[in-house]
């Protein structure tokens, strides 16, 4: 049974299409994504989503999820996604191999961090294969992995120590931020790009704000006080990324991570920005689904396929870039591929839903 | 493996002793003190063409080496092969192994942090997050290819350039400019090649080193030609390309850090 379009699915599918035009840089449609008067962006959207889903995962099956049931689950999960990505890797570098070949241009293979892959492949397939070595623009599913390998941690936690559960989170966070520390790259030195010692916060908030109980039922209780609160730092913020008013980040104070605006780090003021955007639009679906309801239905498709319209979403976007380069990145191309890409997405969607109701009732 | 690691050991052993023969050969590289008369840099392999590495200084990176011998290195852009050369079996990068080595008592850290794709833009904002995190005295961007492909307006790539490299020279950080690479195919391609002059344009205009990737590859092609040597299609992106890549990086830091500073104007002689 295909459950009906809801917020979440459709806040979800939102942060795919986002992600997928995000992912073509120099594409026309790039200006029009929510990035553009935000500091946080799809990113922050979809990894906090999958801390929602996790939060009513464990809500639903709270009564008959055994901590062993739980951790076999969501262990079960995290290879579903590890092998998506490992995937998805490997269409990448032989889309970028045969486009090599196709327009007789080598450079494409140095694209995306692809160049370990092609000069040093023993090393770099194991590093593919530990997830330390991460091609450019795929280097989301590597952070969703430890997330979900972390997440029967999260939910033991949740289950027989809660008020800790946010703490241990936020103290983590804080502590990368201030030592800093993160996960490293291998063989090609250096660091991954979506830190999982940070980005684990916003998961985690994902996490208990979806639940009943604890900090999400105290901001339910106070939405509107919440919402007064959160649309001046939307606003402000809006004005700020807009104008590029950013400090300058060697003039702030130390730790610097703590005051500066950094995507890998997910610095506060990105955390911060993202809740506020988060609380503003909440309940919003609600009233505007019913005036549009085809493009609930069209987004909440996407986001009921999730793992799925992301692998795919992943390619198309490095298609896409593919594509502008042979036609030099005109408006019209640039539609076509929007649109072309959107239409496969969908396609995606329609295609997972079609063969889970077989599987269904086979 | 330990054919292919043996193999990797050889050329990089073949690569660092003909650079540092080389160094010897031309008269003790290795100095002492940064304000020493500039002696001829480590040596580039034959293979590698001629780079046009023209005579910047570094002062920053200068006076890093006078201070605490150690130069700290920040890598950024589309490709650290390109820069860095390839580092195998956990082996610090080329660049890293051919300063120290050539360069007396000298400390080189190298803080990696490529991320391919990336537009000059993007990378310009990342790049004073990282300058601010890592207090680099050099900064390496490899730049211009990502923003050529993904068809970036001229004006738009040279304006983002321009302004991150000021910032960087008001922040007293040198930078050196990677530049485009060779490919025959893309010798025609006309937004490849206004990139290419816009980055040009950029250097000349604020004095910063460019590596003059593109033109060393097209040297090279060409005198390969005329020997009738066949041209190797994927020219540049082997392991040995990415080595001559360090190869030049490293004699321009190395150029850059016993250059003397541009003298200043002189003031004009009061007249009565």
């Amino acid at each position: 049974m295909i459950r009906q379009a809801n917020a979440i699915d459709f806040w979800r599918g939102f942060a795919l299409v986002s992600i997928f035009i995000n992912h073509i840089p120099g594409i026309y449609f790039e200006r029009l994504t929510h990035r553009n008067l935000s500091i946080s962006d799809s990113a922050e959207l979809f990894v906090f989503l999958a801390g929602w889903s996790l939060g009513l995962l464990v809500s639903s099956r709270k009564a008959e999820l055994t901590a062993a049931g739980l951790v076999a689950r969501l262990g079960g999960r995290a290879m579903t996604i590890y092998a998506a990505q490992i995937l998805i890797s490997s269409i990448a570098l032989a889309l970028l191999a045969a486009a090599a070949f196709a327009f007789d241009n080598p450079l494409i293979l140095e694209w995306h961090n692809a160049a370990a892959a092609f000069q040093d492949p023993a090393l770099a397939h194991i590093g593919l294969v530990l997830l330390t070595h991460q091609l450019g623009y795929f280097d989301i599913l590597p952070l969703y992995v430890v997330l979900m390998l972390a997440a029967p941690l999260i939910a033991l936690i949740d289950k027989f120590a809660k008020p800790a559960l946010l703490p241990i989170s936020l103290l983590l966070y804080f502590c990368a931020l201030v030592v800093p520390f993160t996960a490293p790259t291998w063989p090609v030195t250096g660091q991954w790009f979506f830190n999982p010692f940070t980005w684990q916060a916003i998961f985690v908030l994902g996490f208990a704000l979806s639940r009943d109980e604890g900090i999400g039922a105290v901001v339910r209780r106070n939405m509107r006080l919440v919402q007064i609160v959160a649309l001046p730092i939307v606003l402000v913020t809006a004005v700020l990324v807009w104008f590029n008013w950013f400090p300058d980040p060697t003039r702030l104070p130390e730790p610097k991570l703590l005051f500066l605006n950094g995507k890998s780090f997910l610095t506060p003021m990105r955390l911060i920005q993202f809740l506020a955007l988060a609380a503003v639009f909440s309940g919003s679906y609600a009233h505007f689904a019913p005036w549009v309801p085809w493009l609930a239905d069209f987004l909440s498709s996407l986001g009921r396929n999730s793992l799925n319209v992301f692998c795919v979403a992943s390619l198309l976007s490095l298609c896409g870039q593919i594509a502008r380069y042979l036609y030099t990145g005109s408006l019209l191309a640039d539609t076509i591929i929007v649109i072309g890409g959107i239409g496969l997405l969908r396609l995606t969607a329609w295609v997972s839903e079609w063969r889970d109701r077989r599987t269904t009732s086979a | 493996m330990p054919l292919i690691a043996g193999v990797r050991a050889g050329v990089r052993a073949g690569v660092l002793a003909g650079l540092l023969a080389g160094a010897l050969c031309q008269g003790a590289w290795a100095q002492d003190k940064p304000d020493t008369p500039p002696v001829p840099p480590p040596a580039v392999a034959k293979d590698c063409g001629e780079p046009n590495v023209t005579v910047t200084p570094l002062p920053n990176s200068a006076l890093a080496l006078q201070k605490r011998q150690q130069v700290k290195i920040l890598a950024i852009g589309a490709s650290s092969a390109a820069m860095l050369g390839m580092g195998h079996d956990g082996n610090p990068p080329l660049l890293e192994e051919i300063l120290e080595r050539n360069i007396k008592g000298l400390d080189v850290e190298i803080i990696n942090r490529s991320y391919s794709g990336e537009l000059a833009e993007a990378a310009g904002e990342r790049l004073k997050i990282e300058v601010a995190l890592n207090h680099p005295d050099l900064v390496l961007w490899q730049v211009g290819t990502n923003d050529a492909f993904a068809q970036v307006p001229v004006e738009n790539f040279e304006q983002s350039v321009t302004n991150t490299v000021r910032w960087l020279k008001d922040h007293d950080v040198d930078v050196i400019l990677v530049g485009l690479h060779y490919i025959k195919q893309l010798s025609k391609d006309e937004h490849y090649q206004a990139i290419r002059a816009s980055l040009q344009r950029i250097t000349a205009a604020e004095s910063v080193l460019r590596i003059t990737r593109y033109e060393a590859m097209e040297v090279l092609a060409r005198t390969m030609r005329e020997n009738g040597r066949p041209e190797p299609r994927d020219f540049g992106l082997t392991e040995a390309g990415y080595n001559c890549m360090a190869q030049y990086v490293a004699r321009a830091i190395a150029v850059g850090l016993f250059a003397k500073p541009p003298r200043p104007h002189a003031a004009p002689s009061p007249t009565r």
